[in-house]
């Protein structure tokens, strides 16, 4: 049976990433992008388990035949190989095009005395963002997984810092707990993925392309005890050095009873989730089983 | 002390909706997390720290004190007698 849970670390070990930082100095990022297509990824999709699960995301919820669903796994696997390289070539000082889609919401928000929530999910290449988006006003705090490598946090810090940017990583204690609820009372902005469940089982299920799937409360429920605004952001490869950043406000009724307010709030990130996901099919990457019901064959097109 | 204990058990049944649970089956002294307790979670203490800073006006800054305050509800009760600015 496949996993429920993700294994919640980038792959690949210290040196690993080390060797691929010095490289990525000297080297052009399509070189790295030809080699992973050519001689990693048929090995990972041998190998993985990754294989099956992205077959049945494209085949099931999005509606792909059986041989686009084939060969739409081949090139989601590429499209994540890339989004890792691209990662690391931002730790190696590489610089991307980045367009942004309605920035206006973002920097209205920064400009208000309170803090503000941004929620990201696995799609796309999120960390981009953080060399993106400017905002003088407030410092910008990132929930990061707290079992990344070493080499992957370090680099993030180096690198964040100097934008203001703070990591908060996601322990086993209760210390981010508190950090994150200082941030927001502080007026900070707190960012965090709001699509994988991680350290706090509870969830709330949604109506997620065509099947039940299960969301962590845990972005929805700090948001809406605190009556924050919210956004999403959600970051997209569009070319080979290229994204497009959507920043998207999502809606909810502050006057309602909190049950409500974090099931309007969830449901609308949910909506923007999907609508992002089936512009941009191929850069799904949550590889483990996301979805509650066993799938249905969709109609092939 | 006790009357403090009492308005925290009804404040955190509310705020967490422990609808099951009633005030008489609500142990002071239970541990909080563990299993034999009531068995809460980051979310759960995300919850009482919102609770604690507009109920008593608490801002619990030093994120190393937090194991030892949210063992049970008797000490939150003896933090919050200390610290309260409501």
């Amino acid at each position: 049976m496949a996993e429920r849970e993700w294994a919640g670390t980038t792959y690949g070990n210290e040196w690993m990433h080390k060797w691929l930082i010095r490289m990525l100095r000297y080297i052009d990022i399509r070189v790295l992008y030809v080699f992973a297509a050519i001689f990693i990824i048929p090995v990972c999709l041998l190998l993985n388990p990754s294989r099956g699960i992205a077959y049945r995301y494209f085949r099931h919820r999005i509606g792909f035949g059986r041989m686009k669903s084939a060969w739409m796994t081949y090139v989601n696997h590429c499209l994540f190989s890339q989004v890792v390289i691209d990662k690391f070539a931002m730790f190696a000082g590489k610089k991307f095009n980045v367009e942004i889609e309605n920035n206006e919401s973002f920097l209205e928000l920064a400009r208000q005395k309170e803090g503000f929530v941004q929620l990201s999910a696995h799609v796309g290449n999120y960390e981009i963002a953080g060399y993106t988006l400017e905002c003088k006003e407030k410092r910008l705090n990132a929930l990061v997984f707290g079992g990344e490598k070493a080499s992957v946090m370090l680099n993030r810090n180096t690198l964040f810092s100097s934008r203001g940017i703070r990591m908060i990583a996601a322990g086993t204690d209760m210390s981010y707990l508190f950090e994150l609820d200082k941030a927001l009372t502080d007026g900070e902005i707190v960012c965090m993925s709001a699509d994988r469940i991680l350290r706090s089982p509870k969830h709330i299920e949604c109506d997620f392309l065509g099947a039940k799937a299960n969301f962590p409360l845990g972005p929805f429920s700090l948001a809406t005890m605190h009556g924050l605004n919210v956004l999403a952001m959600n970051v997209m490869k569009t070319a080979m050095r290229s994204y497009k950043i959507y920043v998207t406000p999502l809606p909810y009724d502050k006057s309602a009873p909190r049950k409500e307010q974090i099931n309007q709030l969830s449901k609308a990130y949910v909506a923007e989730l999907e609508k992002q996901v089936r512009r941009y099919p191929a850069q799904w990457y949550n590889y483990f089983e996301f979805w509650n019901t066993t799938p249905t064959h969709a109609p092939e097109k | 002390m006790e009357q403090l204990i009492n308005d925290l058990k009804q404040q955190i049944k509310e705020v967490l909706n422990l609808e099951e649970l009633s005030l008489e089956d609500f142990d002071a002294d239970a541990p909080l997390f563990a299993d034999e307790g009531i068995g809460l979670d980051s979310i759960d203490v995300l919850e009482i720290i919102v609770l604690l800073e507009k109920q008593y006006g608490i801002r619990l800054a030093n994120p190393k004190e937090g194991k030892a305050i949210f063992k049970s509800v008797r000490t939150i009760a003896e933090y919050v007698q200390a610290n309260r600015k409501k």
